[in-house]
C-alpha cells in the first residue's frame, strides 16, 4: 500500500499529463482527449451509416452494412496496424500517432454508435413517419425533425456507454507508442523496473473510477429517458430495457 | 505501389507461424469461452439468490471487468498477479504455456462478466409467477432453474451471449502484448522479417473476418432454431 | 444539434483535407523551424523521463539537441516504440531517428545511417540462479527480446536452436526474465548494466552471459536520399568528436560518476559494411 502512495507521489504527474509542460501532453489527460474527440468526429459519420442502414436503397445499404460487419467483426489492433499503415500512404504525408489512433477510433466507433443509432430508429413506432409523412415532410425532413431527435434522445445512454468503451479502447494506442496512460504506465515500470503489480493495479485503478462514474452517469440518464418515454404518469413501470440495447452496447 | 507478392506467405518459417498462430488463436478462444459461459451462469445463479453479500460481491466483479480495458487486465494478470503466486507454481506455469494459461484467465474472467449481465437480463425477462407455479409443483430451486429458467433465458439473451462471444475472439488479439504466439503476433513477426505488410495483414483480416462472420452466424443459426412461436 | 452536427463534419473534413509534398528536408526542416527527433523515451541512459520534470532527456536527445542546434531550430522529441521507429521515419513523422538504432543490411536497405555515434554490445543475460554462462547455453530455451529489434534477429543468428519471444517494449522483456517467463534475453550492454544493478538489490538477480553476441553501431536514422541533410548531421558528429563534445555527453551519462561507470572505447567514425 505504501508502494502505491510512493509511486503515485513520484509519479502521479506523468500518469496524469505526460510530459506536459515540458512536452507532449500524455497519460489520463491524452486518453480522455481522444476518446472524446473520437466520438465527437465519428457521431456525424454514424448517423449517416444508420441512416444508410434503414435505407431501401441497396446502393445506400450495402456499403454500409458491409462497413458495419467489418468493423464487428476486426479486432481494433489489427484495424489499427492498418490504419498506421495506409492513412499515410493515402495522405501522401505524414501522420502522427495520436491522429492514427483518432481516425481508427472514429471509423470503428461510428460503426458501434450506426447501430445503436439503428436500434433507435427502430424502436421508435412506425407511426412517427408515416404521421409525419403525412403531414406532408418528405422523407429527410421527417427523419431529421422527427425521428432522429427522438432516436438520438432515446439512445443517450447506449452511446454513453459506447464512450466508455472508447475510453478503453484507447490502452491500445500502447502499441503505436501513443503516449497515453497505459504508454505512461509502462515509462514508469521501466523506471521502476521490480514493481509491476503496484503500477498496474493504479493503472486499472483509474481506469476503474473514470469509467466507472461514466457507467454510472449513463444509467441515471437511462433512468431518466425511461420515465421520459413512459410519459409523465405517476406510478407508471419504466419500460424494461430493449434487448437490442443490452445487446450492442458492451 | 509493387504488385502484391503472396509467395512471402509460404516462405521460410511463414506458413509454420501462421498455422501455430491460427491454432492458439482457436484454442484461447475456445478455453476463454468455456470459462467464460460457466463462470457467467454460476454468477447469474448467484445474483438470483437473496443473499445481499453474494449480491455486492457480484456486482463488484461485474463492474470491475467492465470498466477496466481488457489490455490492462491481461497485463494485470501476466505481470501482476502472477508475481504473488507461490514461486513452485509460478515456475510451473512458466514451464508450461504461462503466458496462454493467464490470456485465458483474463479473457474469460472478463467475458464472463458480461455474461453474467447478459444471462441476468433474459432471468429477469422471465414472470416470477413461472418460477413460483415450478416450486409449487414441488421442484426445488436448483431444479426450477435447471429445467425451466436458464433453458428461457438462454434463449432471450441469445443475441448478447453471441455479441461477446464475437467480442471474447476479437480480444484473443490482445495476448500477443504478452508473448502469446497467436495471429496477431504471427502477423507482426512476420510483417517485421518481410517487410510484406499488405499480403500479411490482408491474410489476418481475412481469417479475423471470416471467424467472427461465422460465429455471427452460427448464432443466427441457433436463435432461429430455438425461437418458439409465441402468440 | 444542428450546428453541432456541422460543425463536426467540418472538423472531419479539416483534418482530412490537410496538405502534402516537401522537397529537400534540410531545406524544409530550417523553415520549419523545429527538428523532429524520433526517440524511446523507456530506454535510460539514451532516452528517459526525468523523474523531477518528466521532460525526456539522455544521451540520444543530447545528440539530437545538438544537430537541432547547429541547424539553428528547435529540438521537438516525438517519443516512439522500438518497432515503429523506421515506419515512423519512411513515414515521414519524424524527420531523423536517435532512438538506439543499432545497423543491419536490411535496415541499410531501407534508411541511411550517420555515421556511428554509439557502439553497443548487444548481450545476453540470465537469472543467476540458473548459473548459465555463454549465450550458446541459451539453446534451446526461451529468450526475449523487442519485437523487431537488432537484439531479436541476433537471437536467432547467433544462439543456435532458440526460441525467440518478442514484446512490445522493454520494461515487459525485463519483467518477463524476472519473473521466470524466459529463460534468456537479448539486449543492448548498456540497458543490461542499469538493470543488473537494480536487478541486484531485488530476489532475482541476473547475470550477464559472455562473450558478446555481438557488437552493433548505432547511427542517426535518415531517409535516404536527402543527401544535404545527411551530409550536414555527420558534419555536426565530426565537430562534436572534435570539440570533445562527444566525449562529454558519453561521460555524462555514461561514464564514471554515473551507475554505468563505463569508459569510451569507440570515435565517431563512418559505419562499415
Amino acid at each position: 500500500m505504501g508502494e502505491i502512495a510512493t509511486i503515485l507521489h513520484d509519479y502521479g504527474l506523468l500518469l496524469l499529463v505526460g510530459q506536459y509542460p515540458s512536452g507532449a501532453l500524455g497519460g489520463l489527460a491524452l486518453t480522455f482527449i481522444l476518446a472524446v474527440l473520437g466520438l465527437a468526429l465519428a457521431f456525424p459519420l454514424s448517423v449517416l451509416l444508420a441512416l444508410a442502414r434503414v435505407s431501401p436503397y441497396p446502393i445506400l445499404y450495402w456499403p454500409a452494412t458491409a462497413l458495419v460487419y467489418v468493423m464487428r467483426g476486426l479486432p481494433l489492433i489489427m484495424l489499427i496496424f492498418w490504419v498506421y499503415f495506409f492513412l499515410p500512404v493515402l495522405l501522401g504525408r505524414p501522420v502522427s500517432g495520436f491522429s492514427t489512433l483518432l481516425a481508427t477510433l472514429v471509423i470503428y466507433e461510428a460503426a458501434y454508435l450506426a447501430e445503436i443509432v439503428r436500434a433507435g430508429i427502430e424502436s421508435l413506432p412506425r407511426g412517427q413517419m408515416e404521421a409525419a409523412r403525412s403531414v406532408g415532410l418528405t422523407y429527410m425532413q421527417a427523419m431529421r425533425k422527427v425521428v432522429l431527435p427522438q432516436a438520438i434522445y432515446n439512445m443517450t445512454p447506449a452511446m454513453l456507454s459506447q464512450f466508455v468503451s472508447t475510453i478503453k479502447e484507447t490502452s491500445l494506442g500502447y502499441v503505436i507508442s501513443v503516449n497515453e496512460l497505459t504508454f505512461a504506465a509502462n515509462q514508469v515500470n521501466s523506471t521502476l523496473l521490480t514493481k509491476p503489480f503496484p503500477v498496474f493495479v493504479i493503472l486499472a485503478s483509474i481506469y476503474f473510477v473514470l469509467c466507472f462514474s461514466l457507467t454510472q452517469l449513463a444509467r441515471q440518464l437511462e433512468k431518466r429517458v425511461a420515465r421520459r418515454r413512459a410519459g409523465i404518469v405517476r406510478g407508471a413501470a419504466a419500460p424494461a430495457a430493449l434487448p437490442q440495447i443490452a445487446a450492442i452496447a458492451e | 505501389m509493387q504488385p502484391l507478392d503472396f509467395s512471402i506467405l509460404l516462405r521460410d518459417d511463414a506458413p509454420q507461424m501462421l498455422v501455430n498462430g491460427i491454432t492458439l488463436m482457436l484454442e484461447l478462444t475456445g478455453f476463454a469461452w468455456l470459462l467464460a459461459m460457466v463462470l457467467g451462469t454460476l454468477l447469474a445463479l448467484v445474483r438470483m439468490g437473496r443473499s445481499k453479500l453474494a449480491e455486492g460481491a457480484v456486482g463488484a466483479w461485474v463492474e470491475y471487468h467492465q470498466n477496466v480495458p481488457m489490455l490492462v487486465q491481461i497485463f494485470l494478470w501476466y505481470f501482476g498477479i502472477a508475481t504473488l503466486l507461490p514461486s513452485g507454481l509460478q515456475m510451473w506455469m512458466n514451464r508450461h504455456g504461462g503466458e496462454f494459461i493467464f490470456a485465458t484467465i483474463a479473457i474469460g474472467l472478463a467475458s464472463s462478466a458480461y455474461m453474467s449481465e447478459g444471462l441476468r437480463g433474459g432471468i429477469r425477462a422471465i414472470p416470477p409467477s413461472q418460477i413460483e407455479a415450478v416450486r409449487a409443483l414441488g421442484l426445488n430451486y436448483l431444479q426450477a432453474f435447471r429445467h425451466v429458467v436458464f433453458p428461457q433465458a438462454f434463449r432471450i439473451a441469445l443475441p448478447t451471449l453471441i455479441n461477446h462471444t464475437v467480442l471474447l475472439f476479437k480480444n484473443t488479439s490482445l495476448a500477443m502484448t504478452i508473448g502469446v504466439a497467436e495471429m496477431m503476433y504471427a502477423t507482426r513477426e512476420i510483417e517485421s522479417r518481410s517487410f510484406k505488410t499488405i499480403e500479411i495483414y490482408l491474410l489476418a483480416t481475412a481469417v479475423y473476418l471470416g471467424i467472427s462472420l461465422l460465429i455471427m452466424a452460427g448464432g443466427s443459426l441457433a436463435e432461429r432454431r430455438l425461437r418458439v412461436a409465441t402468440r | 444539434m444542428r450546428k453541432l452536427t456541422l460543425a463536426s463534419f467540418a472538423l472531419t473534413a479539416a483534418a482530412l483535407f490537410s496538405q502534402a509534398a516537401h522537397a529537400d528536408q534540410l531545406a524544409d526542416i530550417k523553415q520549419r523551424g523545429t527538428l523532429v527527433c524520433g526517440t524511446l523515451g523507456t530506454a535510460e541512459p539514451f532516452s528517459y523521463p526525468n523523474p523531477q520534470t518528466r521532460e525526456t532527456q539522455g544521451y540520444d536527445v543530447d545528440f539530437c539537441a545538438a544537430v537541432a542546434k547547429a541547424l539553428g531550430v528547435k529540438l521537438e522529441l516525438k517519443l516512439i516504440s522500438v518497432p515503429a521507429r523506421i515506419p515512423e521515419l519512411l513515414q515521414g513523422r519524424v524527420d531523423v531517428l536517435a532512438a538506439n538504432l543499432g545497423w543491419t543490411p536490411e535496415r541499410a536497405q531501407q534508411i541511411a545511417f550517420s555515421d556511428s555515434y554509439f557502439v553497443s554490445n548487444q548481450m545476453a543475460a540470465a537469472r543467476r540462479a540458473d548459473k548459465l554462462k555463454t549465450p550458446a547455453d541459451l539453446s534451446g530455451k526461451r529468450v526475449a527480446a523487442a519485437k523487431g529489434s537488432t537484439s531479436e534477429a541476433g537471437a536467432r543468428k547467433h544462439i543456435p536452436n532458440v526460441q525467440t519471444v518478442s514484446f512490445e517494449d522493454t520494461p515487459s522483456i525485463f519483467l518477463a526474465l524476472q519473473q521466470g517467463k524466459v529463460d534468456g534475453v537479448v539486449i543492448s550492454e548498456l540497458t543490461l548494466v542499469a538493470w543488473k544493478k537494480d536487478a541486484e538489490a531485488s530476489a532475482v538477480p541476473i547475470d550477464v552471459l559472455q562473450p558478446a553476441l555481438f557488437a552493433e553501431p548505432w547511427g542517426i536514422g535518415m531517409r535516404k536520399g536527402e543527401t544535404a541533410l545527411i551530409s550536414k548531421v555527420n558534419e555536426v558528429l565530426a565537430g562534436m568528436e572534435k570539440s570533445g563534445e562527444a566525449q562529454k555527453i558519453f561521460d555524462k551519462y555514461l561514464g564514471t560518476g554515473t551507475k554505468f561507470n563505463l569508459h569510451r572505447t569507440f570515435k565517431i567514425e563512418p559505419i562499415k559494411g
